[in-house]
């Protein structure tokens, strides 16, 4: 393991890279809701981008691999969680309403 | 950038086989308390757009894509300051450590007018909070969210002050990074909402 692994970062260049990639990943965000409105695999695009991008705060701006294992497994169970449930309800959506209605 | 130049933090021995806890234990109940507040937001939206998928799909053609996508780049950025911030605090540069907490104030405070703005806007073209059940959905998740950042703007406020008056050194800046993991936290979930109501239609 690296030194940068274990710990934590005083340099910018990490942040900055993670950065950008969130920028690109926003504008590409918006461009796919307009381009490719209704398309039946826009929400597995979406929940991978939203995936993607949660990681990427999580791993270069708090720095979880380097934290507590529960405040580790409390930011991936939260940032998988949308993702999932994004594709359940595309695929499954009227199954899910019957199981959800009271 | 200035990866060679400055000296990395060395964890002691017994803290880095456990793990580190960024800031404190105490913003860490409130960060996980606020995610199982919006985990309980988040199965209401998906309970409601499964119910109701024409209406999820039409609402999103009606609310301004710019504004969110505005909003998101400004939570990005100020993140983005923010961890700039605790970075160069721990290479010992104070200095550039206020600086960057400066500008993720400023930006961060784009978001609350830029949400005035959007609202504005919403309410000239006839869209309010009884419009239908996505923007129900939308206007309470979205004015969730808007409390939080704002805790989190009045956190900056503060953190800023004792920044100024030397309360955080190499050493101990817990504080600074507490703050900063909260609004990480608020990011991340704001990158959640993003696609609920402006990219998903």
């Amino acid at each position: 393991m690296k030194a940068s692994d274990s710990t934590p970062t005083t340099s910018l260049l990490p942040l900055t890279t993670a950065w950008l990639a969130l920028v690109a990943l926003t504008l590409i965000s918006l461009g796919l809701g307009q381009w490719f409105h209704g398309a039946p695999w826009l929400p597995l695009l979406v929940a991978a981008i939203v995936w993607i991008k949660g990681t990427l705060v999580a791993r270069e701006f708090i720095e979880s691999r380097l934290t507590h294992p529960f405040i580790s497994r409390v930011l991936t169970g939260f940032i998988a969680f949308t993702p999932i449930a994004l594709v359940l309800t595309a695929f499954f959506g009227g199954q899910f309403a019957r199981w959800a209605t009271l | 950038m200035t990866a060679t130049a400055l000296p990395a933090l060395e964890l002691p021995p017994a803290l880095a086989s456990k793990g580190r806890i960024p800031g404190n234990k105490g913003i860490w109940v409130g960060i996980c308390c606020e995610f199982v507040e919006f985990l309980v937001l988040f199965v209401v939206y998906f309970v409601a757009r499964a119910h109701f998928p024409e209406s999820f799909e039409a609402g999103a053609e009606r609310l301004s894509r710019v504004a969110g996508t505005v909003i998101t780049l400004l939570m990005v950025t100020s993140s983005f300051f923010i961890a700039c911030s605790v970075a160069t605090m721990r290479a010992g540069q104070r200095r550039r450590s206020i600086g960057w907490l400066i500008a993720g104030l400023v930006v961060a405070l784009g978001y609350p007018v830029a949400k005035y703005l959007e609202i504005s806007w919403n309410l000239a073209h006839g869209i309010n909070g009884e419009s239908g059940i996505f923007f129900t959905v939308y206007y309470y998740l979205t004015f969730n969210h808007l409390v939080h950042a704002t805790w989190g703007i009045l956190g900056m406020l503060w953190v800023l002050v004792r920044h100024l008056s030397g309360g955080y050194t190499v050493e101990d800046h817990d504080g600074l990074e507490a703050l900063a993991s909260y609004w990480h936290a608020t990011d991340i979930i704001w990158l959640v909402i993003f696609p609920f109501f402006y990219v998903l239609a």
